[in-house]
């Protein structure tokens, strides 16, 4: 009986460390793709043993822990109920909640529209599973402890005032000469002309694929915008209507905008994370959504200042001056200047905008 | 019953009229808020002035009895008040809770890409206080250690430099007050009156006096060339923000702040270090300075092509439309300021500013632009920052259509929205600097309108 027993439990132990290392290797598939998704939340989280909170709380061991226990982290109210009634995160939890998260936490700070595809929502969470909290602060104290002592501190040589080195430049020889590599990382800017790319190149199939992961969730996967974020794509003739779309293909007047903005600023959350060629590729993608190339079409540094946008010539100078309203002769009418009495012909509270009406002030009213 | 529910119930009353506009504007947005009419609000407004001894126009009723303000002793005049340590950087007045800057939540996706607006209405003066100068960000607010902060001077210079706080600290000191208006500021109101107050209509613009150094001395140390034609600053937010910016501003009146009202910039206006560019649209005020490139050649950035150009009706645009021009805007009353008096003696107040320089006057109609009056300018007169003018009258209780209409030094007279939009269309979106109208109705509340 005994022996039964244990033979048996040793067995279900052998088949229960076999399945384990199966579903190890599938596991460790899908965190190895799950990483490639988490670029979209990369810009809001950490994971890891450096991680600090960013806009969205640090993500480390998240899988088994309550919602909204990360220490430090100033969460939204809903976040904050959610804890008090002792909610926590499991996979099914994590996996409704990064479906469409500000309809399953209605008035969350996590401004993200979702994962619809479950595949990817399953793999995220398998890259989450691979920080697990306790680990990563262990293995962090055992790094710690691995430095060496610093040694006793010397004591700092008194520098005399009289001693200090004065630079010969300018008139009050202040600051000190840029190194090379200091203005080559900060100087990206672009112009028209082209002055200012690097070399390099993207296609706009390699674009389509960058641009579906880590662009398309807030400005919609044929550049038309998601809810309020800005629209890149479409609008042609839209100009003199009364609700004009202004976007790369129907406004920009030159491509180097696209270039350099995406490089400096894009996407939001994560600036500066593109290479040179993804953002080539990018570029090119987003002409390729505006109808302006082909799709496998290739920008690169060579025929770069070659593209023309279709808008550059509608662009002028400021020409206020030349308005009427700007004559500037003479003494502005001080009595009986319009006849008869006033009338109202709009009110405020009648004209309210409201945000259903998408395109118009929402958003493009500000900028 | 002490003067703190007085206080705070005529705080609501006013409240009621500004959170109309915000709940069906809110409510739009699928934020579940109550919808209220008109009609309610003025409602709760009786009922609760009543509570207090008047309506919007309650107060008007002449004491009758004692008033037991005056005739008992009150807590504060009794019962010891904090001392010196509980308030090590003071705050306003608890009093004073609803002068504070709002935002226009469905108008931006996001809030770190958003703005948010000035109380004029509840400013007196020309200075406004640090904690209420409108935000404008693009990718949030940037947090930077005063260390941790560097400025690169590159491009066409002799020899390229990089600064620390401390450097720039020891060029030449200089303090200036400068309005700063956002070029969208009462951009909303293109297509006709929208927002109901004139923190939403004209709240894009702040008054400061700055203390920092000139862009020209700082320009000096690196030895601009011949070549250099134009200035391309670059904020170190994650918007990277940068502009195009002529020499000649630069060499007129741009400056590297690095305190405003007396104390360190506040982190949302781009601490440590901001550029100026006085009379010029706000957006070019690059904050958290950290790099400007000398060129031969404007550099056509986002926010100077996709951004901050102005559709004209026939579908061409402007672009360098940089000067601000002359401006002013009525701020009391006004829909979340309206008359609580009644008839009488009563004070109009208001302020104007202009890119170009002084303003030189201001006038002020109360029946719809029919006939104007001189009002008076008074506080400092200077270039390129608001003024803070004043109209008294009294008021005979029938209803008002409130305008004010300012001069520069250049003799700029500032047009109506009409002549705007007869010029430009209606989609301009930036520079609208048309002449406001405040409908004023005999129960003393105020609305946003448009006459004939
Ligand atoms: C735009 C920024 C942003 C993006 C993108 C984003 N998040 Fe979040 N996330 C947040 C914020 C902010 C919170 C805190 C929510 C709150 O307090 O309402 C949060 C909360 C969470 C939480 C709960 C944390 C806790 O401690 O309870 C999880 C899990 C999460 N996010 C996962 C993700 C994943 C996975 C992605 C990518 C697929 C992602 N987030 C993308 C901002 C973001
Ligand atoms: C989290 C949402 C989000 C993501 C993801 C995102 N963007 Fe943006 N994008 C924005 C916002 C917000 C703005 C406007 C920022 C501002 O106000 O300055 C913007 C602006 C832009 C603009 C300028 C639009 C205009 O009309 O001026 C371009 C081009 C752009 N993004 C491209 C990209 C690309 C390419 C990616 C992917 C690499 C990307 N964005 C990812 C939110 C996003």
């Amino acid at each position: 009986m005994q022996t039964n027993t244990a033979t048996l439990n040793l067995l279900l132990l052998f088949v229960g460390l076999s399945l384990n290392a199966a579903s190890v290797n599938a596991e460790e598939s899908k965190a190895e793709k799950g990483k490639a998704v988490f670029a979209q939340c990369a810009g809001c989280h950490m994971v890891g043993p450096d991680a600090e909170h960013r806009f969205g709380p640090t993500l480390n061991g998240i899988t088994g822990k309550p919602i909204a226990s990360a220490e430090g982290y100033d969460y939204s109210e809903v976040f904050k109920t959610a804890a008090s009634d002792g909610m926590a995160w499991s996979v099914e939890t994590l996996d409704d909640f990064l479906k469409a998260p500000m309809e399953y936490l209605p008035g969350t700070k996590m401004a993200y529209p979702g994962l619809a595809d479950e595949s990817a929502r399953a793999n995220v969470i398998s890259y989450l599973a691979t920080f697990d909290a306790e680990v990563l602060i262990a293995e962090s104290k055992v790094e710690e402890s691995n430095v060496a002592e610093p040694a006793v501190k010397e004591k700092a040589p008194v520098i005399l005032a009289k001693d200090v080195e004065v630079p010969t430049h300018g008139v009050l020889h202040l600051g000190r000469a840029a190194h090379v590599e200091e203005i080559s990382a900060w100087d990206i800017d672009i112009r028209p002309d082209g002055t200012g790319l690097p070399e390099g190149g993207g296609l706009a199939t390699d674009g389509a694929e960058i641009y579906d992961a880590q662009c398309a969730s807030c400005h919609g996967v044929f550049g038309e915008g998601e809810g309020r974020w800005p629209i890149l794509a479409g609008g042609f003739d839209t100009l003199t209507d009364d609700r004009p779309e202004k976007t790369i293909g129907s406004y920009w007047p030159y491509l180097s905008t696209v270039y350099d903005y995406v490089r400096r600023a894009m996407p939001f959350g994560n600036a500066r994370s593109l290479s040179d060629d993804d953002v080539y590729a990018l570029t090119a993608y987003l002409l390729y959504l505006n109808d302006l190339v082909d799709e496998d079409f290739e920008l690169t540094s060579a025929n770069f200042a070659s593209i023309k946008l279709p808008n550059e010539d509608n662009f002028i100078s400021d020409s206020r001056i030349e308005e009427p309203t700007f004559v500037s002769e003479g003494e502005p009418c001080m009595t009986d200047c319009i006849a008869g009495l006033a009338q109202v012909v709009q009110r405020a509270r009648v004209l309210d905008v409201t945000p259903d009406t998408e395109d118009d002030e929402a958003g493009a009213g500000l900028d | 019953m002490t003067n703190n529910n007085h206080d705070a119930t005529s705080i609501s009353a006013t409240e009621s009229v500004v959170s109309e506009s915000e709940t069906i504007e809110s409510g739009a947005s699928n934020t579940v808020v109550k919808k209220h009419t008109r009609r309610d609000l003025i409602k709760k407004s009786l009922t609760l002035g009543a509570a207090a001894g008047g309506s919007l126009l309650g107060s008007r009723a002449l004491a009758s009895i004692p008033d037991p303000l005056i005739t008992e002793v009150q807590n504060w005049n009794r019962y010891l008040g904090e001392g010196v340590d509980a308030r090590p950087y003071g705050s306003p007045s608890q009093f004073e809770s609803d002068a504070v800057r709002r935002d226009v939540a469905w108008l931006t996706a996001d809030p770190k890409s958003s703005v948010n607006f000035t109380p004029l209405h509840k400013l007196e003066g020309i200075i406004t206080p640090n904690g209420l100068c409108f935000e404008r960000h693009h990718g949030g607010i940037a947090e930077i250690a005063p260390q941790d902060h560097r400025l690169m001077i590159n491009g066409l210079v002799d020899t390229p430099l990089v600064f620390t706080m401390e450097d720039l600290k020891r060029f030449p000191r200089h303090n200036q007050v400068y309005f700063l208006e956002c070029a969208a500021n009462t951009g909303m109101e293109w297509r006709g009156s929208q927002l109901n107050g004139c923190q939403f209509t004209h709240g894009m613009v702040h008054n400061v006096m700055y203390t920092g150094i000139k862009l020209k001395d700082v320009l000096a140390e690196a030895g601009v060339q011949l070549k250099g034609k134009w200035l391309l600053p670059e904020g170190a937010d994650p918007s990277h923000m940068t502009r195009s910016i002529p020499i000649e501003k630069a060499m007129d009146d741009c400056m590297l702040v690095f305190a405003m009202n007396g104390e360190a910039l506040r982190p949302e206006q781009g601490y440590p270090l901001r550029l100026v560019v006085p009379g010029w649209e706000g957006n070019m005020w690059v904050k958290w300075l950290r790099r400007i490139e000398v060129g031969d050649q404007p550099w056509h950035q986002r926010e100077e092509t996709s951004k901050y150009t102005d559709l004209l009706a026939d579908g061409r645009a402007r672009r360098f439309t940089w000067t601000m021009d002359v401006k002013s805007v009525i701020t009391n009353p006004s829909p979340q300021a309206p008359i609580t008096h009644g008839r009488g003696r009563t004070v109009l107040s208001g302020l104007a500013w202009s890119g170009h320089g002084h303003v030189k006057g201001v006038d002020v109609s109360v029946d719809g632009g029919r006939n104007w009056h001189k009002a008076r300018i008074d506080g400092p007169s200077l270039s390129k920052s608001v003024h803070r003018f004043y109209y008294e009258f009294d008021w005979d209780g029938s209803e008002l259509f409130l305008q004010s209409r300012a001069i520069d030094e250049k003799r700029h007279i500032q047009p109506t929205k009409n002549a705007l939009r007869e010029a430009r269309g209606e989609n301009s979106i930036y520079h609208n600097n048309g002449i406001q109208t405040w409908h004023i109705r005999p129960d003393g509340s105020a609305e946003n309108v448009e006459i004939s």
